[in-house]
């Protein structure tokens, strides 16, 4: 049982989730939903080769094919905008939407083809002709590292982007006193999110009034200012919908260069133009892949199982068009050393371009990956020091006295309490039998295991790990804000400024603003301004909306609850002081009688001036801009030391698998895990994340890959060779909550949107670990494909009868 | 994905379907359209781009399960889930009525068909390799008549079958094993569930009154271009009382056989290993319901 809900009226209160009701009726609004007359449509010419020259395009045949109004090419696009935005401090490296002169990955555009239907665009697609010349390609992940490997961007120089070392606390003297060494490999490969809506984007022009209009399924900050920059328009000339709904993004929603591709194209044309990406388009040609990663550890740790410190390289693969991507190997930066007390780190992080398809955000913005390194890393001492895998950690676990806990880095833990979410979840699993379970499995010729992960899930996106990567992006400012009224009959309106992809804001927003104003969440209306009606949001990237987003519109309730509590006080003839507010009632302490209604002081402010405190303003409506709580917005200090994230959340995941030892297959048969996000908004959309983000993290340990082959073709480009599971792949998954508040919130909310993806990979890789550990065999490659797991195995048992 | 522009005819008799096949000029692709299952995500992504749709969804008498003398017609226009759930599949045909719980997903078995899934030729599919266990026989029909081609033969290369392009096919007819005690097992191995299979394995035994194997038909798909049977392994069972022993010792001959390759999913190593581990089970499974 946790503590939560003993205060709350709604918060932490099971109450639906208010999103559901448009898309369970099937009255979502999504990109593709969105028609305006006269619009056109885009299809693209991607490439066949993962490398090649483009000696010429010819698109007088596509021209001519009906309905077509325009073939746009990367020398035409490339000359008229800017390149698009890179987050490393890479000039040589030029990204436009489409290829400029040479293909970088199979399946990179090469043409936007302009018709009345898709259909007939798709026709006209075909009928363009591209002569290449093939060129060898850079593929594999350590030979980026040579100097002689096929130059993705020969502009560069190399195929190395960025290479950092740092050093944080006395990593040396650590290993010199510490009585063992282990090193060890860890590989993640290309997932990513793949949602059930591809990217979709609208743009019209409305050269009378100078404005762009931009309906899009996004989720990505500084959206319209990397419009405005590449198209050389102001951004006020920009208006970004922030109410569409997306289906689904976890960071991968980013569509820049589709977007620039449409806008440049309305403008042109002077005509609406949509592309919406169909599945192929998005995994091939979206540059919506994730990190795809190579760690090299050593770990430092005693013989009791304290593990002191750690040296970790990091290779990332980032494929051809870097954008944001690279700086996931900064984010982790925030929890570098997870849950446990380590005291010191060395961390090499490096990433490489190749020519695959380009690296967007996914989940956990590189910590998921981390995760299942630290993991790994902790599974494996323990098999070395014969220490049971849940007591090793716990010897290890910060412990929630030494809160708050600074680690070498310099971002400072906010809360947890680590060890009483370990001890839930080995209740919930009923360890004991779960152990017995595993053991009779065993003995009945199967091989069976237990994983465990325990494992941090930082949350509200202070990004000046971004300054550790490229000094030049000095943005310490990371807000988000609301935009509160109460009108002249009392009702509620809170306005947002981003998109949702399924978070829930607006119940988030109601939710919170309910508690704090004591007013049903039903009744508040929550709407979402565009992009020139608010100030610019971070987006909901990070879980950052209830730990910033969230303080902000309590920070705007409370701001409305004392103006009208000052109305309150003046009607009623007394000081401030005395007045008590309860349900829609203003009243004088001890004196109940003495009240007015809610929605009289409503109607005061908005109808009443002479009835006004003087020097008041009239109206309800206040706002709240907050920059990410906690010591940030510093840059780093000469050692490095840097805040990061401020919000800790916490789980321990429990899985059970069993594995067909003739075929490799693994079963995943229940699944048990504990989590601390602080307090709980809305407990129905805490466990939807918890569990589809276990099954996404399911999918990056078991199935999911953007495989390509050694020349670099793109083998994945659809759901029969990219496999995410269904439902039939995902157990039953059963939950428990704890509750260590954040102070640094306003309610004591954490971030809750990623921490089944940041555990799930990394458990279940030890579960299949714990099952393969009679053979002696131990696997450390994502995802762990039945063939690889059935080839370990036939080579053991080959071995022993040898 | 948008398919490129075809013509498309609904047929409501075999003779017209056929006709309109075979009206089509020879330079154009004509394709007969089922359940739609494998063809129209092909067309989707102008992988296979027919100027003529020729749909048979809607000709009279062309679904249906019959059971007549010691064989099982199933016409080709019979949805997958029907001939799962059919009491004649399940009575008759076991092994495939094991087999369907296979095939995709309830939703695609609703749509896709029998006949469609025989015609694809897919050499991972769970029909076509029953049909080649149990030696069925495939009756195809053209505006210059109907032909019956063994299941032994029809199944050519990965997904080219005998049925020629202005051919419709019209019927499947299992033999049903009436002898002894009869025992079926199916195995097979995908990366999730309802997936084409990695590996798959049918066999089906019959025993006589003191557990000798008098008959026993063993195939195997997704290792080689075709689903294969395994002849030797069928002999060397035959007259033995499949003992553990027996079945592993026979089990040697599947690499004689099998043509396995890689692919993204498995190496064609795996596919061997795995073959015979899952036909040993299969094997295995039929022997012990057979003895039940
Ligand atoms: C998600 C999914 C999972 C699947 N998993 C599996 C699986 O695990 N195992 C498996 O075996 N299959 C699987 N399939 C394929 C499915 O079984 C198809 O239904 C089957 O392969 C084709 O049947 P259809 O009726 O849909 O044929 P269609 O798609 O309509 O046609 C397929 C081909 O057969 C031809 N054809 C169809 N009927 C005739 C006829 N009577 N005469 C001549 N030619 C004909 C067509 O011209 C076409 O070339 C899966 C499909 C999907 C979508």
């Amino acid at each position: 049982m946790s503590d939560r809900g003993a205060n709350y009226r709604y918060v932490s209160r099971k109450r639906r989730a208010r999103e559901d009701r448009r898309f369970i009726a099937g009255k979502g609004r999504f990109a593709a939903d969105i028609a305006v007359p006269g619009m056109k449509h885009v299809a693209l010419v991607a490439s066949p080769h993962p490398r090649a020259r483009i000696r010429s395009i010819d698109a007088s045949r596509a021209l001519e094919s009906p309905g077509v109004h325009s073939v746009l090419t990367g020398d035409e696009l490339s000359a008229e905008t800017a390149p698009l935005f890179n987050g490393l401090d890479i000039p040589n490296v030029k990204w436009f939407p489409l290829a400029v002169g040479m293909t970088r990955y199979a399946g990179e555009w090469v043409a936007a083809v302009v018709a009345d239907s898709r259909y007939l665009a798709e026709d006209a697609a075909e009928l363009v002709e591209v002569d290449y010349k093939p060129l060898p390609a850079a593929v594999e992940i350590e030979s980026l590292l040579d100097s002689d490997s096929p130059p993705v961007h020969p502009e560069h120089g190399s195929n190395v982007l960025v290479r950092k070392n740092f050093e944080w606390g006395p990593v040396e003297e650590d290993f010199a006193r510490s009585e063992h060494t282990l090193a060890y490999r860890a590989r993640w490969g290309r997932s990513s999110t793949v949602p059930i809506e591809t990217f979709g984007v609208l743009s019209r022009w409305d050269p009378i009034r100078e404005i762009l209009d931009v309906w899009a399924s996004i989720q990505m900050p500084n959206y319209q200012e990397q419009i405005a920059n590449a198209l050389g328009i102001p951004t006020n000339a920009i208006r970004v919908y922030n109410d569409v709904d997306v289906g689904g993004s976890y960071g991968v929603k980013r569509g820049i260069k589709h977007t620039v591709i449409t806008a440049y194209l309305a403008r042109k044309l002077g005509m609406p133009v949509r592309l919406i990406e169909d599945r192929l388009d998005n995994m091939s040609g979206g540059d919506a892949h994730g990190p795809d990663r190579l760690f090299d550890v050593t770990l430092a740790f005693d013989g009791d199982g304290t593990i002191r410190s750690m040296k970790l390289r990091a290779i990332d693969d980032v494929g051809a068009y870097p954008g944001r991507g690279p700086l996931q190997l900064g984010k982790p930066i925030t929890a570098l050393v997870g849950p446990y007390r380590l005291s010191s780190v060395a961390y090499e992080a490096i990433s490489v371009t190749s020519n695959k398809t380009g690296q967007v955000p996914v989940r956990g913005f590189g910590q998921s990956p981390t995760n299942f390194m630290i993991e790994t890393g902790v599974d494996l001492v323990a098999r070395r020091l014969g220490i049971d895998r849940m007591e090793l950690r716990r010897r290890n676990l910060i412990e929630s006295h030494e809160f708050p806990w600074r680690i070498p880095t310099g971002t400072e833990y906010d809360s947890g309490d680590y060890r009483a979410v370990l001890d839930k979840t080995l209740d919930l699993a009923d360890y004991d039998s779960l152990v017995a379970r595993r053991d009779a499995a065993r003995a009945a010729g199967k091989l069976a295991g237990i994983g465990i992960a325990t494992c941090l899930e930082p949350g509200g996106g202070n990004n000046i790990f971004e300054q550790l990567l490229n000094e030049k992006l000095e943005i310490t400012t990371f807000v988000e804000s609301c935009l509160m009224r109460v009108d002249m009959h009392g009702n509620v309106t809170a306005v947002m400024s981003t998109t949702t992809s399924g978070q829930g804001h607006e119940t988030l927003i109601a939710t919170i603003a309910g508690e704090e104003l004591e007013r049903d969440p039903d009744s508040i209306r929550v709407t979402h301004a565009d992009s020139l009606e608010a100030l610019p949001t971070r987006s909901p990237v990070a879980s950052r909306m209830a730990i910033v987003l969230g303080s902000a519109t309590s920070e705007a309730a409370r701001k409305i609850r004392s103006k009208m509590i000052k109305i309150a006080a003046h009607n009623l003839g007394v000081g401030e002081d005395r007045v008590e507010y309860q349900t829609g009632t203003f009243f004088v302490r001890g004196e109940p009688a003495r009240k007015l209604e809610w929605n009289e002081i409503a109607g005061i402010a908005h109808r009443q001036f002479h009835r006004l405190p003087p020097g008041t303003d009239p109206c309800l409506q206040e706002f709240s801009v907050l920059q990410v709580p906690g010591a940030s917005g510093q840059l780093p200090n000469e050692k490095k030391e840097i805040q990061l994230y401020p919000c800790f959340s916490f789980q321990a995941h429990i899985p059970y698998v069993e594995i067909d030892p003739g075929t490799g297959k693994v079963e995943v048969l229940d699944y048990a895990i504990g989590h601390d996000c602080g307090t709980v908004i809305n407990p129905d959309i805490v466990r939807g994340m918890i569990v589809g983000g276990l099954a996404h993290g399911i999918g990056a340990a078991l199935y999911e890959k953007f495989a390509y082959d050694e020349d670099g073709q793109f083998l994945a480009g659809s759901f029969v060779d990219y496999l995410l599971p269904s439902s039939h792949e995902i157990p039953m998954v059963k939950d428990v909550e704890h509750c260590t508040p954040s102070p640094k919130t306003s309610l004591g909310q954490k971030g809750s949107g990623e921490g089944g993806y940041l555990g799930a990979p990394a458990a279940i890789a030890s579960a299949v670990n714990d099952a393969l550990a009679p053979l002696d065999i131990s696997l450390a490659e994502l995802p762990m494909r039945l063939c690889d797991i059935e080839a370990a195995i036939h080579e053991k048992r080959t071995e022993r009868t040898e | 994905m948008k398919a490129a522009e075809f013509d498309y005819i609904r047929a409501d008799s075999v003779a017209a379907a056929c006709e309109a096949l075979a009206a089509a000029g020879p330079g154009e692709e004509r394709k007969i359209v089922a359940g739609g299952q494998t063809l129209v995500p092909l067309m989707a992504m102008r992988l296979a781009r027919p100027s003529l749709l020729v749909d048979i969804d809607g000709i009279p008498g062309l679904a249906g399960i019959d059971s007549v003398d010691g064989v099982v017609a199933i016409g080709a226009m019979t949805r997958q889930r029907a001939a799962e759930l059919s009491p004649a599949v399940r009575s008759e045909l076991p092994l495939l009525a094991k087999a369907l719980r296979f095939v995709g997903h309830p939703q695609t078995r609703n749509r896709g068909t029998v006949g469609g899934s025989l015609v694809h030729g897919d050499p991972a599919a769970e029909i076509p390799l029953v049909a080649v266990a149990l030696d069925a026989a495939l009756e195809a029909e053209s505006t210059g008549g109907r032909r019956v081609c063994p299941a032994d033969g029809f199944f050519e290369t990965p997904m080219v079958t005998a049925v020629a392009p202005d051919e419709c096919l019209v019927e499947a007819r299992f033999p049903v094993w009436n002898a002894g005690r009869i025992g079926t097992g199916f195995r097979e191995v995908a990366s999730r569930q309802g997936d084409f299979a990695i590996v798959a394995a049918a066999a089906q035994v019959a025993l006589d009154g003191d557990g000798t194997c008098t008959r026993v038909a063993a195939a195997l798909g997704g290792v080689a271009p075709r689903p294969v049977r395994i002849a030797a392994l069928e002999d060397a069972l035959t007259g033995t009382r499949l003992e553990d022993r027996a079945i592993d010792a026979a089990l040697a001959s599947v690499e004689a056989v099998i043509e396995p390759d890689d692919d993204l999913h498995a190496t064609a190593a795996y596919r061997g290993r795995v073959a015979k581990v899952l036909l040993g089970r299969a094997i295995r499974e039929a022997r012990d319901e057979a003895l039940a």
